[in-house]
């Protein structure tokens, strides 16, 4: 058994937070999560999560921000990010589309949706490796 | 009638007057006949005097005789007397025999003077003067003689040649004056005459007698005169009275102008009319003001001069369109940050003809931020609302698709829903006060509150925000709760208000103090916090609709600048008051002071 996928949840809203955790555990990744763009960079940095899953609006630094500042390091280490966002313009679908291997799912979200994403995410990447 | 008596006057005077031009003609010719008299007697009498005494003696005077003969041929010559030195009278010249008629006192004067002697006299007491002139004869020094000339003047002759043709030449000219007078006069009148018919056209009004009276042409001209005179008089009282109506026409319409003109300058636009060549007309207060130019300088100029910017330009050379697009612009002169709009449109008569164009800037900030600020509340509410929505949504799937599994965590699941649901409806009450408060409606519903269920209420609704941050919740409780009169629910969102900011504003594991109790027959409640504090700049305006810090560790944080508005509002319709104390880093007092008001009323 191969050490479990990390999937790190950044969401200032703890309940979201809490909802994610519970599926993905159960799906059998290992979940950190992070309460803002802030802390999310740090545990991006240090713990080198397979997945992240992020919030746009957030307290000390926003989602687009943060993804901007951890884009050139997924030409090492590619990962998933997931932005998740209430709100979305053709602004903002204009930088998720710049972004690599970034997807946006609109709130309110189905956890079970968000779950199958990920795990068809991980098969696709095992199947070309 | 009246021109024929003139006539007989005029022609009587005439006739006086030449008779006394005659009078003064004749009495003039005297003057000179005696002046003539006595030139002549002198020069005479000096004459015959220079011959010697023995020349008038009987036998040689002959030649003499001869001589004066010529002299004194039409002179008037009265008489010539020689007396010798002895006064006896050697030659005498008398053709009238005169001498019986002289004064003796004339001859002895003469005799008895040394020297030219003159004297007249009245001859035997008849009209006419005569005059003497005497002389003596002197011959080697001595007087051997005298002589004596009679001389009277020439009778004038009234009607002499002369005069007759100088009198009738004098009529003449008096009778060619008349005529050139009264010619003078018909071609003076000729104008009136004329301003006459054209005023008696003008006025219309009572047409002259066709038969002119006869006698004479300026009686009717005159008359005429009068009567246009009278018209005109009565025409010009009645154009009086027109021009005091007008004056006060004038002067409404002055007013109304004036008017018109303070109207636009209070007006908040900026208002420029131009004709159709697109000359300024009218511009106001706050146009000039925008442009930074003087009425004066841009009146009658054309607009595209005054207003020389490429941006504003097509909406006064485009030519066609009513009401023409409106363009944002700003100005240098105007606030930083100001945003205008200017458009421009075309002024239409009754038959829809344009007589006029129309170039108007609108001051648009405010509504340009009102707009902002309803955009960010929207965005921010529809924000604030999915965020429950989402949750209640992911953990509603979550036990339907069964994936929760241990009872626990089904209870926290189903728990979490509840809060949510609290939360958005606690949400949608603040919109709604919000709305009600925009309106002015919102209205109390009071009742009696025991605030110990109140106070769990509130701490509730924020419990889990705190246990996310980890931020101690410490609860200043009494043993005996007070109760108050109040609309609960209001209450309770204007505290969860103040609980949501201290969360929010406070770094985790912070420690938020909540408590409350009864002073002066008031209900406190009290929230203190170990937060980001407040700025003096940010004390005064944080009850203030939409107010936003400008602070980086507010700002990070999401709201809709109303809560504390809401608060606000709440606390005032209890008749209550909130007390704010900050220090900036070390956290906020808020105090929420509302009267116990009826409640002893109520209860009995």
């Amino acid at each position: 058994m191969p050490d479990p996928r990390k999937v790190l949840v950044i969401d200032d809203e703890v309940h979201i937070r809490r909802v994610i955790e519970v599926i993905l555990k159960k799906r059998g990744y290992e979940v950190i999560t992070a309460k803002n763009g802030e802390e999310g960079l740090e545990a991006i940095r240090s713990l080198q999560p397979d997945a992240v899953i992020s919030d746009i609006r957030m307290p000390k630094l926003d989602g687009e921000a943060l993804c901007k500042m951890v884009n050139p390091l997924k030409e090492f280490r590619s990962f998933l990010t997931v932005i998740m966002t209430a709100r979305i313009s053709p602004d903002e679908q204009k930088w998720i589309d710049g972004m690599k291997d970034t997807i946006f799912m609109e709130k309110p979200f189905s956890p079970l949706r968000l779950a199958d994403c990920i795990d068809r995410y991980f098969e696709d990447k095992l199947m070309n490796t | 009638m009246r021109l024929k008596q003139v006539s007989v006057a005029f022609a009587v005077l005439f006739l006086l007057c030449m008779a006394l031009l005659l009078y003064f003609l004749v009495r003039s010719e005297e003057r000179n006949r005696i002046k003539e008299v006595e030139d002549r007697g002198t020069y005479l009498v000096s004459l015959v005097s220079l011959y010697s005494i023995d020349d008038f003696k009987a036998d040689n005077r002959h030649f003499l005789l001869k001589s004066i003969a010529e002299y004194t041929a039409n002179t008037g010559l009265i008489y010539l007397y020689v007396h010798d030195s002895g006064g006896k009278q050697i030659m005498s010249l008398d053709s009238t025999n005169i001498s019986e008629s002289i004064p003796p006192e004339i001859q002895t004067r003469s005799l008895a003077s040394q020297g030219f002697v003159r004297q007249s006299f009245r001859p035997g007491g008849s009209g006419e003067t005569a005059h003497e002139f005497a002389k003596p004869v002197l011959e080697k020094g001595s007087r051997t003689g005298t002589v004596r000339i009679g001389l009277r003047p020439l009778p004038v002759q009234l009607f002499s040649l002369e005069r007759v043709s100088f009198l009738s030449m004098i009529a003449f000219f008096i009778f060619a004056a008349l005529v050139l007078f009264y010619y003078g006069v018909i071609a003076a009148l000729k104008p009136l005459k004329d301003v006459h018919s054209s005023l008696k056209n003008a006025v219309e009004s009572g047409a002259f007698p066709a038969d002119a009276p006869k006698g004479g042409q300026f009686l009717p001209v005159v008359e005429e005169l009068k009567k246009s005179l009278t018209q005109v008089k009565s025409k010009l009282g009645s154009i009086g009275e027109e021009n005091i109506s007008l004056a006060s026409r004038l002067g409404v319409i002055q007013f109304e102008k004036k008017l018109q003109s303070k109207i636009l300058d209070a007006i908040g636009q900026g208002i420029i009319v131009t004709d159709l060549q697109g000359h300024i007309h009218l511009i106001n207060d706050s146009m000039l003001k925008l442009l930074g130019r003087k009425s004066e300088e841009v009146l009658d100029s054309p607009v595209e001069k005054v207003l020389d910017r490429d941006d504003i330009r097509p909406l006064f050379t485009e030519d066609s369109g009513r009401v023409r697009d409106s363009i944002e612009v700003t100005f240098p002169d105007a606030s930083p940050g100001e945003v205008f709009q200017a458009s421009s449109s075309d002024l239409l008569d009754g038959d829809r003809t344009v007589i006029a164009r129309l170039f108007m800037i609108k001051n648009i900030t405010s509504r340009k931020k009102s707009e902002e600020v309803q955009h960010d509340f929207i965005a921010h509410v529809a924000h604030e609302l999915r965020t429950p929505l989402t949750n209640i949504k992911s953990y509603g799937e979550m036990l339907m698709i069964g994936e929760i599994t241990d009872e626990e965590m089904r209870k926290e699941f189903y728990n979490t829903i509840n809060e949510e649901t609290n939360r958005l409806t606690g949400m949608i009450q603040n919109i709604l006060n919000i709305s009600k408060i925009e309106m002015g409606s919102l209205t109390p519903n009071k009742g009696l509150v025991h605030t110990d269920w109140f106070v769990d209420g509130c701490l509730t609704s924020i419990d889990a925000a705190a246990r996310d941050k980890q931020i101690a919740i410490e609860r200043k409780l009494p043993d005996v709760f007070p109760s108050l009169i109040a609309d609960k629910e209001l209450l309770k969102a204007a505290i969860i208000n103040i609980l949501g900011n201290a969360i929010k504003y406070t770094p985790e594991k912070g420690r938020i103090t909540f408590s409350i109790g009864e002073v002066n027959g008031y209900v406190n409640f009290e929230v203190t916090d170990t937060g980001h504090g407040i700025s003096p700049e940010d004390l005064p305006h944080i009850f203030e609709k939409f107010y936003r810090s400008g602070q980086n560790s507010i700002k990070e944080q999401v709201g809709s600048g109303l809560g504390l508005a809401i608060t606000s509002e709440i606390v005032r319709l209890h008749g209550g008051e909130i007390e704010v104390h900050s220090e900036p880093g070390a956290g906020s007092q808020f105090i929420i002071r509302i009267p116990k008001e009826d409640y002893f009323i109520a209860r009995s």
